[in-house]
């Protein structure tokens, strides 16, 4: 009863949220529609503007190249910071209505669960962000960072070259943070150093004395950091105010540039990130994308970061995917994904297992950027998909 | 004194202080004069990013206080005029307009500022020895400013006439009006220095939390709390209720852990809604 009746609220609400707009010159006949999924609400909202900008400029590059296989790359864009319920009905609508023919997704993992039981494989869906690992579904082809990929080269280099002997882990109480910290333990282990504590925090916390007074106490010399935005922010700010960064090192995993200016120059001395970008990564097309967006978008843009320019790789991925198959049919694209590769942003991803093997990055906070200090590359994502 | 506990204790002091800075807006607004503002939380909010415009122009730290009030008492002003005393009397209604404020608020700092984070520095981003362990120096000057200009205000409050009058509208506003009070003005502005506490708690703790529009949110609701603990309409309930949330979340996320904390301040909030709906210090 209750089922049905929120169903159809859910409906009416999708379809009014599922208003795409659509992007591009031509409502040609035979442009090739992809859906684009990002946060336009909710609280990865602060990123949504960033990876539509991010999305536009490619489908512009994509469309200067030919476009899919031919055929007009047209981008329709649609809000998925809504509950999965209700970008599943958005994205449903997209499909069957709007005859979309391939997806990309920037959002968490309950709305990529919603939507891999939508699509079953019956079309491309590509799923950019950083995340826990373990999507194995067919049709879903996973760009995001892996934390095997995050933490397996970069743990024992600073074991290494920083002396980080004690490992402090702190995160918000969800999946993302406790599957990271899981595979930071084993990686820790393997490097001869040791897990001085860990800790999960709610996201209502906004006070982090106590978690600071712990890390103090365990002596550590490094944090490893998988709190998410807004907590982010007020840790990292509450634990430079508290003289703790001069002594401890602190990595993330999701420490983009929007958190890092919340963060603050002077609180962000010894914070190191790694990820499979940053502005300023140091390839050819890095440093075009970052030129375009600046002129198209203006000083005022939202800023790139990691999230944003994952949309651009989506968009990426799925062009190499027409060109190598002729097509958006999922089984030819499922037949040739094993090996698929292409060059982008983040310098040459290839895919394996359905997930991107590619360079990752540690950057160390200058002021309220990022400076590179360490690429490892072509770091595979350490999922194996076999059942 | 153990070093790790005078930690404690001074995190407990300062949240504590904190949170009654942040309450005592919220305090005058819900606790004294009956108002759901559920745009509180947004002066707040308004308070900090008055400090990230004076930083952003290069204007003094004490430029972006000043502003705080000239925003908060010019904005509170206008929603007392345009909504709280045309729905006097219709506390649904006051509630509803307010949440819609407090949505207008946020788009348009959005608007401004853009959706980001902010930094607001610290004005001395040292450390000082104190109870010795080492802390924070700007966090131990704001508890003292708390202390000091709470204690001023409480004097006022209960030994200065103007206090008085306030005492009687609160109490008894229809027999303060027969006495020949101006109960609209006086309403109207406790109205105007509630929302200027809000904005000057957000002007203090800027260099110290994340800066974003939703960030008023946050207050709100602890601020809801630490009310409805310690008791409506007066200064000893406020204070009260302050150090029961402060202390409680402080200890326990100290001792335990932080879900620990947070569970046990909704416990002690459900308790009181549930035993004890009137708090610790009944009117």
């Amino acid at each position: 009863m209750s089922f049905s009746l929120s169903r159809r609220t859910l409906i009416g609400a999708g379809l009014a949220g599922g208003l795409a707009s659509s992007f591009g010159a031509a409502h040609a006949a035979d442009a090739a529609r992809v859906g684009v999924l990002i946060p336009q609400s909710g609280p990865a909202g602060l990123f949504g503007a960033s990876c539509r900008n991010c999305a536009e400029l490619t489908a512009e590059e994509i469309n200067s190249r030919g476009g899919l296989a031919g055929r007009p790359l047209e981008l329709l864009f649609a809000d998925a910071g809504a509950p999965p319920a209700q970008v599943s009905q958005t994205a449903l609508k997209l499909w069957k209505s709007d005859k979309v023919e391939a997806f990309v997704g920037m959002h968490d993992s309950a709305v990529r669960g919603a939507l891999v039981g939508l699509f079953k494989g019956q079309l491309p869906y590509v799923y950019t962000p950083t995340y826990e690992g373990g999507e194995c579904a067919a049709g879903t082809f996973v760009l995001g960072e892996t934390p095997s990929q995050q933490l397996e080269p970069v743990i024992p280099f600073l074991v290494q070259e920083k002396a980080a002997k004690r490992w402090y882990l702190i995160g918000n109480d969800y999946n993302w943070p406790r599957d990271t910290n899981a595979a930071a333990k084993k990686i820790i282990a393997a490097a001869g150093a040791q897990v001085a504590g860990e800790e999960y925090l709610p996201f209502s916390v906004d006070n982090f004395d106590a978690s600071l007074a712990k890390i103090r106490d365990s002596r550590a010399d490094a944090v490893l950091i998988t709190l998410v935005g807004g907590a982010s922010v007020g840790f990292n700010r509450a634990f430079a105010s508290f003289g703790l960064a001069a002594k401890t090192l602190r990595l993330g995993t999701l420490i983009e540039e929007n958190t890092l200016a919340g963060i603050g120059a002077q609180n962000a001395a010894n914070l190191y990130a790694s990820a499979g970008y940053f502005v300023g990564t140091p390839t050819a097309q890095a440093t075009g994308l970052e030129r375009r967006y600046a002129k198209k978008f203006g000083d005022n843009a939202p800023t790139l970061n990691a999230l944003a320019e994952s949309c651009a790789e989506g968009l990426l991925l799925i062009e190499a995917m027409a060109k190598s198959t002729g097509s958006l049919d999922v089984r030819k694209i499922e037949a040739a994904a094993e090996g698929l590769r292409y060059d982008g942003p983040r310098g040459r991803t290839i895919l394996h297992a359905r997930h991107a093997t590619r360079d990752i990055f540690l950057a160390r906070a200058e002021g309220t950027s990022f400076k590179i200090i360490k690429t490892f590359a072509q770091v595979g994502s350490g999922q194996s998909c076999k059942a | 004194m153990p070093e790790a506990l005078s930690l404690t204790l001074l995190n407990l002091a300062y949240q504590a202080a904190v949170l009654s800075l942040i309450v005592l807006g919220l305090g005058i607004v819900f606790g004294m004069l009956g108002i759901m503002n559920m745009a509180h939380g947004e002066f707040v909010m308004l308070g900090a990013y008055a400090m990230v415009a004076a930083q952003r122009i290069g204007a003094p730290l004490w430029s972006g206080i000043v502003l705080a009030i000239l925003v908060t008492a010019t904005l509170g002003w206008a929603v007392d005029m345009a909504l709280i005393r045309r729905l006097a009397g219709r506390p649904m209604d006051t509630f509803l307009a307010t949440w819609g404020l407090s949505a207008l608020l946020r788009s348009a700092v959005q608007l401004l500022f853009g959706k980001g984070y902010q930094n607001v520095e610290a004005p001395n981003a040292g450390m000082s020895m104190l109870l010795g362990t080492g802390y924070p120096t700007y966090r131990w000057q704001l508890m003292l400013a708390i202390v000091i200009g709470q204690a001023a205000l409480a004097a006022w409050y209960l030994r200065s006439p103007a206090g008085a009058r306030l005492q009687a509208m609160v109490r008894n506003p229809d027999l303060a009006e027969a006495l020949g009070l101006n109960t609209r003005a006086m309403a109207s502005g406790a109205f105007v220095a509630g929302c200027v506490a809000a904005g000057l708690a957000g002007a203090a703790l800027a260099p110290l939390v994340r800066v974003e529009p939703s960030m008023g949110l946050d207050y709100l609701l602890i601020s809801f709390f630490a009310l409805v603990v310690g008791g409506l309409g007066s200064l000893v309930g406020l204070f009260a209720g302050t150090g029961l949330i402060a202390g409680t979340q402080s200890l326990v996320a100290a001792f335990a852990d932080q879900t620990a904390g947070y569970l046990a301040l909704l416990l002690v909030s459900i308790a009181f809604l549930w035993l004890r709906p009137d708090g610790i210090v009944k009117r």
